[in-house]
Protein backbone atom coordinates (compact mmCIF):
# COMPACT_ATOMS: atom_id res chain seq x y z
CA UNK A 1 0.00 0.00 0.00
CA UNK A 2 1.31 3.53 -1.08
CA UNK A 3 1.01 6.76 0.56
CA UNK A 4 -2.32 7.38 1.34
CA UNK A 5 -2.80 10.79 -0.05
CA UNK A 6 -2.39 9.45 -3.75
CA UNK A 7 -6.16 9.69 -4.86
CA UNK A 8 -7.96 12.66 -4.23
CA UNK A 9 -10.33 11.73 -7.46
CA UNK A 10 -11.71 8.64 -8.59
CA UNK A 11 -11.46 8.83 -12.22
CA UNK A 12 -13.09 5.93 -14.49
CA UNK A 13 -9.54 3.80 -14.55
CA UNK A 14 -9.44 3.68 -11.39
CA UNK A 15 -13.22 2.66 -10.42
CA UNK A 16 -12.11 -0.30 -13.60
CA UNK A 17 -8.83 -1.13 -11.30
CA UNK A 18 -11.60 -1.44 -8.30
CA UNK A 19 -13.50 -3.56 -10.03
CA UNK A 20 -10.44 -5.71 -10.77
CA UNK A 21 -9.57 -5.85 -7.49
CA UNK A 22 -13.11 -7.24 -6.68
CA UNK A 23 -12.68 -9.93 -9.36
CA UNK A 24 -9.39 -11.21 -7.61
CA UNK A 25 -11.05 -11.47 -4.35
CA UNK A 26 -14.00 -12.84 -5.04
CA UNK A 27 -11.17 -15.73 -7.01
CA UNK A 28 -9.12 -15.51 -3.77
CA UNK A 29 -12.27 -16.16 -1.31
CA UNK A 30 -14.76 -17.65 -3.70
CA UNK A 31 -14.44 -21.17 -1.66
CA UNK A 32 -14.93 -19.27 1.31
CA UNK A 33 -18.04 -17.47 0.42
CA UNK A 34 -19.37 -20.73 -1.28
CA UNK A 35 -18.95 -22.63 2.10
CA UNK A 36 -20.74 -19.58 3.73
CA UNK A 37 -23.27 -20.15 1.28
CA UNK A 38 -23.63 -24.02 1.48
CA UNK A 39 -24.14 -23.41 5.75
CA UNK A 40 -27.00 -21.21 5.30
CA UNK A 41 -28.24 -21.47 1.43
CA UNK A 42 -27.64 -22.85 -2.17
CA UNK A 43 -23.87 -23.39 -2.07
CA UNK A 44 -23.36 -21.02 -4.97
CA UNK A 45 -22.37 -17.45 -3.87
CA UNK A 46 -18.60 -17.84 -4.71
CA UNK A 47 -19.03 -19.53 -7.96
CA UNK A 48 -22.02 -16.98 -8.89
CA UNK A 49 -19.55 -14.03 -8.27
CA UNK A 50 -16.94 -15.53 -10.01
CA UNK A 51 -18.74 -16.37 -13.04
CA UNK A 52 -20.41 -12.79 -12.63
CA UNK A 53 -17.22 -10.32 -12.34
CA UNK A 54 -15.06 -12.47 -15.12
CA UNK A 55 -18.00 -11.38 -17.61
CA UNK A 56 -17.51 -7.62 -15.94
CA UNK A 57 -14.08 -8.05 -16.60
CA UNK A 58 -14.27 -9.18 -20.16
CA UNK A 59 -17.63 -6.67 -20.69
CA UNK A 60 -15.76 -3.30 -19.79
CA UNK A 61 -12.60 -3.88 -21.86
CA UNK A 62 -12.10 -1.19 -23.13
CA UNK A 63 -13.45 0.83 -20.48
CA UNK A 64 -16.22 2.88 -21.53
CA UNK A 65 -15.33 6.52 -21.34
CA UNK A 66 -17.23 8.08 -17.99
CA UNK A 67 -18.16 6.60 -14.78
CA UNK A 68 -21.80 5.89 -15.83
CA UNK A 69 -21.54 3.86 -18.39
CA UNK A 70 -18.96 1.76 -17.35
CA UNK A 71 -20.79 1.06 -13.71
CA UNK A 72 -24.41 0.53 -16.16
CA UNK A 73 -22.17 -2.12 -17.84
CA UNK A 74 -21.18 -3.48 -14.70
CA UNK A 75 -24.91 -3.65 -13.19
CA UNK A 76 -26.46 -5.14 -16.97
CA UNK A 77 -23.14 -8.01 -17.01
CA UNK A 78 -23.76 -9.02 -13.65
CA UNK A 79 -27.77 -9.01 -14.09
CA UNK A 80 -27.22 -11.44 -16.71
CA UNK A 81 -24.63 -13.69 -15.70
CA UNK A 82 -24.70 -14.24 -11.76
CA UNK A 83 -28.22 -16.33 -11.65
CA UNK A 84 -28.99 -16.14 -7.86
CA UNK A 85 -30.22 -13.23 -6.23
CA UNK A 86 -26.90 -11.79 -5.60
CA UNK A 87 -27.45 -10.44 -9.42
CA UNK A 88 -30.44 -8.48 -9.01
CA UNK A 89 -28.90 -7.50 -5.95
CA UNK A 90 -24.99 -6.25 -6.77
CA UNK A 91 -26.73 -5.49 -10.39
CA UNK A 92 -29.51 -2.83 -8.97
CA UNK A 93 -26.37 -1.22 -6.75
CA UNK A 94 -24.45 -0.91 -9.90
CA UNK A 95 -27.08 0.46 -11.90
CA UNK A 96 -28.44 2.85 -9.25
CA UNK A 97 -24.84 3.90 -8.89
CA UNK A 98 -24.29 4.68 -12.89
CA UNK A 99 -27.90 6.72 -12.65
CA UNK A 100 -26.13 8.96 -9.55
CA UNK A 101 -22.92 9.83 -11.26
CA UNK A 102 -24.11 10.33 -14.69
CA UNK A 103 -21.46 11.24 -17.12
CA UNK A 104 -19.30 12.32 -14.94
CA UNK A 105 -15.59 10.99 -16.08
CA UNK A 106 -14.04 11.48 -12.26
CA UNK A 107 -15.68 11.24 -8.90
CA UNK A 108 -14.02 13.31 -5.60
CA UNK A 109 -15.03 11.95 -2.40
CA UNK A 110 -18.54 13.10 -2.14
CA UNK A 111 -19.72 11.90 -5.59
CA UNK A 112 -18.25 8.35 -5.07
CA UNK A 113 -20.14 8.45 -1.34
CA UNK A 114 -23.72 9.72 -3.38
CA UNK A 115 -22.68 6.98 -5.90
CA UNK A 116 -22.51 3.99 -3.45
CA UNK A 117 -25.40 5.15 -1.29
CA UNK A 118 -27.89 5.13 -4.29
CA UNK A 119 -26.24 1.81 -4.81
CA UNK A 120 -27.33 0.78 -1.56
CA UNK A 121 -30.98 2.22 -1.50
CA UNK A 122 -31.57 0.29 -4.59
CA UNK A 123 -30.81 -2.83 -2.99
CA UNK A 124 -33.14 -1.56 -0.05
CA UNK A 125 -35.85 -1.31 -2.38
CA UNK A 126 -35.12 -4.11 -4.18
CA UNK A 127 -34.48 -6.83 -1.20
CA UNK A 128 -36.88 -4.82 1.52
CA UNK A 129 -33.78 -6.01 3.92
CA UNK A 130 -33.66 -3.73 7.45
CA UNK A 131 -30.52 -3.84 9.85
CA UNK A 132 -30.50 -6.96 11.11
CA UNK A 133 -32.05 -9.09 9.05
CA UNK A 134 -28.61 -10.50 7.76
CA UNK A 135 -28.01 -9.57 3.98
CA UNK A 136 -25.41 -7.87 2.52
CA UNK A 137 -27.69 -4.38 3.95
CA UNK A 138 -25.68 -5.46 7.37
CA UNK A 139 -22.17 -4.99 6.08
CA UNK A 140 -23.11 -2.29 3.33
CA UNK A 141 -25.35 0.25 5.54
CA UNK A 142 -22.63 0.69 8.48
CA UNK A 143 -19.96 1.14 5.67
CA UNK A 144 -21.52 4.05 3.89
CA UNK A 145 -22.32 5.61 7.13
CA UNK A 146 -18.69 5.05 7.95
CA UNK A 147 -17.62 6.54 4.77
CA UNK A 148 -20.16 9.64 5.11
CA UNK A 149 -18.61 10.64 8.53
CA UNK A 150 -15.15 9.82 7.54
CA UNK A 151 -15.55 12.54 4.66
CA UNK A 152 -17.18 15.07 6.86
CA UNK A 153 -14.36 14.95 9.08
CA UNK A 154 -12.05 16.14 6.03
CA UNK A 155 -9.85 12.90 5.35
CA UNK A 156 -8.81 11.86 1.48
CA UNK A 157 -11.49 9.61 -0.22
CA UNK A 158 -8.48 6.51 0.69
CA UNK A 159 -8.80 6.70 3.81
CA UNK A 160 -12.80 7.37 4.00
CA UNK A 161 -12.83 3.90 1.97
CA UNK A 162 -10.40 2.44 4.52
CA UNK A 163 -12.66 3.30 7.25
CA UNK A 164 -15.97 2.00 5.68
CA UNK A 165 -14.40 -1.46 4.54
CA UNK A 166 -13.33 -1.71 8.64
CA UNK A 167 -17.27 -1.00 8.98
CA UNK A 168 -18.15 -3.45 6.52
CA UNK A 169 -16.10 -6.22 7.76
CA UNK A 170 -17.72 -5.52 11.42
CA UNK A 171 -20.99 -5.42 9.90
CA UNK A 172 -20.09 -8.62 8.24
CA UNK A 173 -19.04 -10.57 11.60
CA UNK A 174 -22.03 -9.21 13.34
CA UNK A 175 -24.28 -10.98 10.89
CA UNK A 176 -23.03 -14.45 12.17
CA UNK A 177 -25.14 -14.38 15.35
CA UNK A 178 -28.30 -13.35 13.16
CA UNK A 179 -31.59 -15.25 12.69
CA UNK A 180 -31.64 -14.79 8.50
CA UNK A 181 -34.88 -13.23 7.73
CA UNK A 182 -34.38 -12.29 3.96
CA UNK A 183 -33.45 -14.50 1.37
CA UNK A 184 -33.20 -18.37 1.06
CA UNK A 185 -31.42 -18.71 4.65
CA UNK A 186 -34.55 -17.39 6.08
CA UNK A 187 -36.39 -21.04 5.20
CA UNK A 188 -33.84 -22.51 7.66
CA UNK A 189 -34.98 -20.41 10.33
CA UNK A 190 -32.95 -20.84 13.57
CA UNK A 191 -30.78 -23.02 11.75
CA UNK A 192 -29.44 -19.48 10.13
CA UNK A 193 -27.57 -18.55 13.38
CA UNK A 194 -24.04 -19.27 13.87
CA UNK A 195 -22.84 -18.57 10.24
CA UNK A 196 -21.71 -15.41 8.51
CA UNK A 197 -24.10 -13.88 5.61
CA UNK A 198 -22.47 -14.80 2.47
CA UNK A 199 -23.54 -11.95 0.92
CA UNK A 200 -22.49 -9.47 3.95
CA UNK A 201 -19.23 -11.28 3.57
CA UNK A 202 -18.63 -10.40 -0.42
CA UNK A 203 -19.95 -6.90 0.53
CA UNK A 204 -17.38 -6.50 2.26
CA UNK A 205 -14.67 -7.71 0.33
CA UNK A 206 -15.98 -5.18 -2.21
CA UNK A 207 -15.42 -2.35 -0.13
CA UNK A 208 -12.58 -3.80 0.99
CA UNK A 209 -11.40 -3.78 -2.68
CA UNK A 210 -11.89 -0.02 -2.59
CA UNK A 211 -9.93 0.54 -0.12
CA UNK A 212 -7.54 -1.16 -1.50
CA UNK A 213 -7.60 0.39 -5.39
CA UNK A 214 -7.80 4.12 -3.59
CA UNK A 215 -4.75 3.42 -1.43
CA UNK A 216 -2.50 2.25 -4.28
CA UNK B 1 -56.42 -11.84 -24.06
CA UNK B 2 -54.08 -11.25 -20.99
CA UNK B 3 -50.49 -12.98 -21.57
CA UNK B 4 -48.27 -14.48 -18.97
CA UNK B 5 -45.18 -14.94 -18.63
CA UNK B 6 -43.65 -17.61 -15.85
CA UNK B 7 -40.07 -17.01 -14.62
CA UNK B 8 -38.08 -19.67 -12.94
CA UNK B 9 -34.90 -20.91 -11.96
CA UNK B 10 -35.27 -24.09 -14.13
CA UNK B 11 -35.95 -24.06 -17.46
CA UNK B 12 -37.56 -27.47 -17.23
CA UNK B 13 -39.47 -26.80 -14.26
CA UNK B 14 -40.91 -23.56 -16.51
CA UNK B 15 -41.65 -25.41 -19.37
CA UNK B 16 -43.08 -28.46 -18.32
CA UNK B 17 -45.69 -26.15 -15.93
CA UNK B 18 -46.16 -24.49 -18.67
CA UNK B 19 -46.96 -27.45 -20.91
CA UNK B 20 -48.77 -28.81 -17.62
CA UNK B 21 -51.08 -25.49 -17.79
CA UNK B 22 -51.82 -25.82 -21.31
CA UNK B 23 -53.53 -29.22 -21.13
CA UNK B 24 -56.37 -27.12 -19.48
CA UNK B 25 -56.48 -25.22 -22.62
CA UNK B 26 -58.69 -26.47 -25.62
CA UNK B 27 -59.01 -23.43 -28.40
CA UNK B 28 -56.74 -20.78 -28.34
CA UNK B 29 -55.02 -19.89 -25.38
CA UNK B 30 -52.83 -16.92 -23.86
CA UNK B 31 -49.68 -15.99 -25.11
CA UNK B 32 -47.26 -17.55 -22.22
CA UNK B 33 -43.23 -16.57 -22.65
CA UNK B 34 -40.42 -18.03 -20.31
CA UNK B 35 -37.97 -17.00 -18.72
CA UNK B 36 -35.92 -19.22 -17.22
CA UNK B 37 -32.04 -20.38 -15.49
CA UNK B 38 -29.23 -18.05 -16.13
CA UNK B 39 -25.84 -18.28 -17.39
CA UNK B 40 -26.59 -22.18 -18.60
CA UNK B 41 -27.87 -23.00 -15.37
CA UNK B 42 -30.59 -22.42 -12.34
CA UNK B 43 -30.77 -18.85 -11.59
CA UNK B 44 -33.18 -15.90 -13.32
CA UNK B 45 -32.03 -13.04 -15.59
CA UNK B 46 -33.74 -9.81 -15.42
CA UNK B 47 -32.84 -9.13 -19.15
CA UNK B 48 -34.82 -12.31 -19.80
CA UNK B 49 -37.43 -11.68 -17.75
CA UNK B 50 -37.77 -8.03 -19.63
CA UNK B 51 -38.06 -9.69 -22.84
CA UNK B 52 -39.92 -12.09 -21.82
CA UNK B 53 -42.66 -9.34 -20.97
CA UNK B 54 -42.04 -8.05 -24.19
CA UNK B 55 -43.05 -11.16 -25.99
CA UNK B 56 -45.96 -11.28 -24.00
CA UNK B 57 -47.30 -7.98 -24.32
CA UNK B 58 -51.25 -7.57 -24.95
CA UNK B 59 -53.22 -4.13 -24.28
CA UNK B 60 -55.19 -6.85 -21.61
CA UNK B 61 -51.92 -6.70 -19.73
CA UNK B 62 -49.52 -9.17 -18.65
CA UNK B 63 -49.31 -11.28 -15.70
CA UNK B 64 -46.24 -12.92 -13.83
CA UNK B 65 -45.61 -15.93 -12.18
CA UNK B 66 -42.45 -16.45 -10.38
CA UNK B 67 -40.80 -19.43 -8.67
CA UNK B 68 -38.77 -18.66 -5.03
CA UNK B 69 -37.48 -15.85 -4.16
CA UNK B 70 -34.83 -13.93 -6.47
CA UNK B 71 -36.71 -14.61 -9.57
CA UNK B 72 -39.11 -12.15 -7.65
CA UNK B 73 -36.19 -9.55 -7.41
CA UNK B 74 -35.51 -10.11 -10.90
CA UNK B 75 -38.95 -9.57 -11.91
CA UNK B 76 -38.87 -6.41 -10.40
CA UNK B 77 -35.68 -5.38 -11.48
CA UNK B 78 -37.15 -6.28 -15.14
CA UNK B 79 -40.15 -3.75 -15.18
CA UNK B 80 -37.10 -0.72 -14.42
CA UNK B 81 -34.80 -2.06 -17.69
CA UNK B 82 -36.19 0.40 -20.20
CA UNK B 83 -39.53 2.52 -20.07
CA UNK B 84 -42.18 1.23 -18.17
CA UNK B 85 -44.54 -1.10 -20.48
CA UNK B 86 -47.52 0.83 -21.97
CA UNK B 87 -49.80 -1.89 -20.70
CA UNK B 88 -50.47 -3.24 -16.97
CA UNK B 89 -47.84 -5.79 -16.03
CA UNK B 90 -48.68 -7.34 -12.65
CA UNK B 91 -46.57 -9.63 -10.50
CA UNK B 92 -48.65 -12.09 -8.26
CA UNK B 93 -47.97 -13.85 -5.74
CA UNK B 94 -49.28 -17.01 -7.24
CA UNK B 95 -47.68 -20.39 -6.23
CA UNK B 96 -46.25 -21.15 -9.61
CA UNK B 97 -47.76 -24.42 -10.80
CA UNK B 98 -51.16 -24.19 -9.57
CA UNK B 99 -51.43 -20.14 -10.19
CA UNK B 100 -50.16 -21.05 -13.70
CA UNK B 101 -52.94 -23.85 -14.62
CA UNK B 102 -55.77 -21.25 -12.94
CA UNK B 103 -54.17 -18.00 -14.73
CA UNK B 104 -53.98 -20.06 -18.38
CA UNK B 105 -57.63 -21.29 -17.84
CA UNK B 106 -59.31 -17.87 -17.10
CA UNK B 107 -56.91 -16.42 -19.87
CA UNK B 108 -58.10 -18.11 -21.90
CA UNK B 109 -61.38 -17.55 -21.24
CA UNK B 110 -61.39 -14.00 -21.86
CA UNK B 111 -60.87 -12.75 -18.07
CA UNK B 112 -59.31 -9.44 -18.11
CA UNK B 113 -55.93 -9.26 -15.84
CA UNK B 114 -57.75 -8.54 -12.12
CA UNK B 115 -60.18 -11.48 -12.29
CA UNK B 116 -57.03 -14.10 -13.58
CA UNK B 117 -54.51 -12.37 -10.88
CA UNK B 118 -57.15 -13.19 -7.89
CA UNK B 119 -57.51 -16.99 -9.24
CA UNK B 120 -54.25 -17.31 -9.86
CA UNK B 121 -53.48 -16.37 -6.23
CA UNK B 122 -56.47 -18.33 -4.74
CA UNK B 123 -55.29 -21.53 -6.56
CA UNK B 124 -53.52 -23.01 -3.45
CA UNK B 125 -56.90 -23.20 -1.85
CA UNK B 126 -58.19 -26.29 -2.85
CA UNK B 127 -55.12 -27.71 -2.02
CA UNK B 128 -55.28 -26.11 1.43
CA UNK B 129 -58.83 -26.89 2.77
CA UNK B 130 -58.43 -30.69 0.52
CA UNK B 131 -56.04 -31.45 3.37
CA UNK B 132 -57.44 -28.95 6.29
CA UNK B 133 -60.56 -31.60 6.16
CA UNK B 134 -58.53 -33.79 8.77
CA UNK B 135 -58.60 -30.74 11.16
CA UNK B 136 -61.93 -29.55 12.64
CA UNK B 137 -62.64 -25.84 10.94
CA UNK B 138 -62.95 -22.87 13.20
CA UNK B 139 -66.72 -22.56 13.92
CA UNK B 140 -67.81 -19.44 11.47
CA UNK B 141 -67.37 -15.88 12.69
CA UNK B 142 -71.04 -14.84 13.45
CA UNK B 143 -71.40 -11.45 11.08
CA UNK B 144 -74.38 -9.65 11.16
CA UNK B 145 -75.17 -10.10 7.88
CA UNK B 146 -77.63 -7.67 6.48
CA UNK B 147 -79.20 -9.64 4.09
CA UNK B 148 -79.41 -13.50 4.06
CA UNK B 149 -81.01 -16.39 2.08
CA UNK B 150 -80.96 -20.02 2.36
CA UNK B 151 -81.27 -21.70 -1.23
CA UNK B 152 -81.66 -25.24 -1.85
CA UNK B 153 -79.14 -26.10 -5.46
CA UNK B 154 -81.34 -27.42 -8.27
CA UNK B 155 -78.75 -27.99 -11.26
CA UNK B 156 -77.60 -31.38 -11.34
CA UNK B 157 -73.60 -30.40 -11.16
CA UNK B 158 -74.24 -27.82 -8.00
CA UNK B 159 -71.59 -25.32 -7.25
CA UNK B 160 -69.08 -26.50 -9.90
CA UNK B 161 -67.07 -24.24 -12.13
CA UNK B 162 -69.55 -22.42 -13.97
CA UNK B 163 -71.89 -21.85 -11.62
CA UNK B 164 -68.97 -20.46 -9.24
CA UNK B 165 -67.94 -17.81 -12.21
CA UNK B 166 -71.26 -17.06 -12.58
CA UNK B 167 -72.00 -15.87 -8.95
CA UNK B 168 -68.39 -14.55 -8.36
CA UNK B 169 -68.92 -12.09 -11.83
CA UNK B 170 -72.53 -11.35 -10.51
CA UNK B 171 -71.39 -10.12 -7.36
CA UNK B 172 -68.22 -8.93 -7.76
CA UNK B 173 -69.17 -5.85 -8.91
CA UNK B 174 -71.36 -5.05 -6.34
CA UNK B 175 -70.58 -2.75 -3.58
CA UNK B 176 -71.09 -5.98 -0.95
CA UNK B 177 -69.46 -8.23 0.85
CA UNK B 178 -71.24 -11.41 0.09
CA UNK B 179 -70.94 -15.32 1.16
CA UNK B 180 -71.58 -18.57 0.68
CA UNK B 181 -71.47 -20.74 3.67
CA UNK B 182 -72.05 -25.10 3.56
CA UNK B 183 -71.12 -27.71 5.13
CA UNK B 184 -69.53 -25.51 8.00
CA UNK B 185 -67.58 -23.60 5.23
CA UNK B 186 -67.73 -20.25 4.38
CA UNK B 187 -66.71 -18.76 0.81
CA UNK B 188 -66.10 -15.68 -0.63
CA UNK B 189 -68.58 -15.67 -3.44
CA UNK B 190 -66.80 -13.21 -5.01
CA UNK B 191 -64.25 -15.46 -5.97
CA UNK B 192 -64.91 -18.47 -7.97
CA UNK B 193 -62.16 -20.99 -6.36
CA UNK B 194 -63.43 -20.52 -3.18
CA UNK B 195 -67.28 -21.32 -4.28
CA UNK B 196 -66.04 -24.57 -6.06
CA UNK B 197 -63.69 -25.46 -2.68
CA UNK B 198 -67.64 -25.77 -0.70
CA UNK B 199 -67.90 -29.17 -2.64
CA UNK B 200 -71.62 -28.26 -3.05
CA UNK B 201 -73.75 -31.01 -5.27
CA UNK B 202 -77.05 -31.21 -6.18
CA UNK B 203 -79.77 -30.77 -3.30
CA UNK B 204 -77.46 -29.09 -0.95
CA UNK B 205 -78.84 -26.09 1.19
CA UNK B 206 -76.45 -23.29 1.30
CA UNK B 207 -76.58 -19.77 2.96
CA UNK B 208 -76.07 -16.87 0.90
CA UNK B 209 -75.51 -13.52 3.24
CA UNK B 210 -74.09 -10.16 2.63
CA UNK B 211 -73.14 -6.87 4.26
CA UNK B 212 -72.89 -3.38 2.03
CA UNK B 213 -74.80 -1.23 0.35
CA UNK B 214 -75.52 -3.66 -2.28
CA UNK B 215 -76.44 -6.36 0.01
CA UNK B 216 -80.11 -6.66 -1.13
CA UNK B 217 -79.08 -6.80 -4.56
CA UNK B 218 -76.62 -9.47 -4.47
CA UNK B 219 -78.19 -12.08 -2.43
CA UNK B 220 -81.00 -11.20 -5.08
CA UNK B 221 -79.00 -11.95 -8.21
CA UNK B 222 -77.35 -15.29 -6.64
CA UNK B 223 -81.28 -15.99 -5.64
CA UNK B 224 -82.22 -15.69 -9.12
CA UNK B 225 -79.45 -18.07 -10.54
CA UNK B 226 -79.32 -20.71 -7.84
CA UNK B 227 -83.18 -20.89 -8.61
CA UNK B 228 -82.90 -20.76 -12.34
CA UNK B 229 -80.39 -23.79 -11.94
CA UNK B 230 -78.02 -21.55 -13.91
CA UNK B 231 -79.48 -22.25 -16.43
CA UNK B 232 -78.47 -25.56 -17.10
CA UNK B 233 -82.29 -27.13 -16.05
CA UNK B 234 -83.67 -26.88 -19.92
CA UNK B 235 -80.19 -28.63 -20.89
CA UNK B 236 -80.82 -31.69 -18.65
Amino acid sequence: MGSLSVVEAVTVDRLVAWLSAFRDAVHEHGAYLTELDSAIGDADHGANLIRGMDAVMAAVEPPPGNAGDLLKKVGMTLVTSVGGASGPLYGTFFLRAATAVGDATVLDGPALLTALRAGLEGIVARGKAEAGDKTMYDALAPAMGAFEEALASGVEPAVAARTAADAAAAGRDATEPMLALKGRASYLGERSVGHVDPGAASSALLLAALADTLES
Amino acid sequence: MIGIVVVSHSLALAEAAVALADEMVHGEGPVVAVAAGAAGGFGTDATEVRRAMEKAASPDGVLVLMDLGSAVLSAELALELGPPSEHAVRLTAAPMVEGLVAAVVRAAGGADLETVAREAEAALLPKVVSLAEHTPLPALVAVEADVSARLMLVNPQGLHARPAAQIATAVGGLSAEVAVESGGRRADASSSLELMTLGAGQGTEITVSAVGADAEQAVAAVREMVEAGFGELEAS
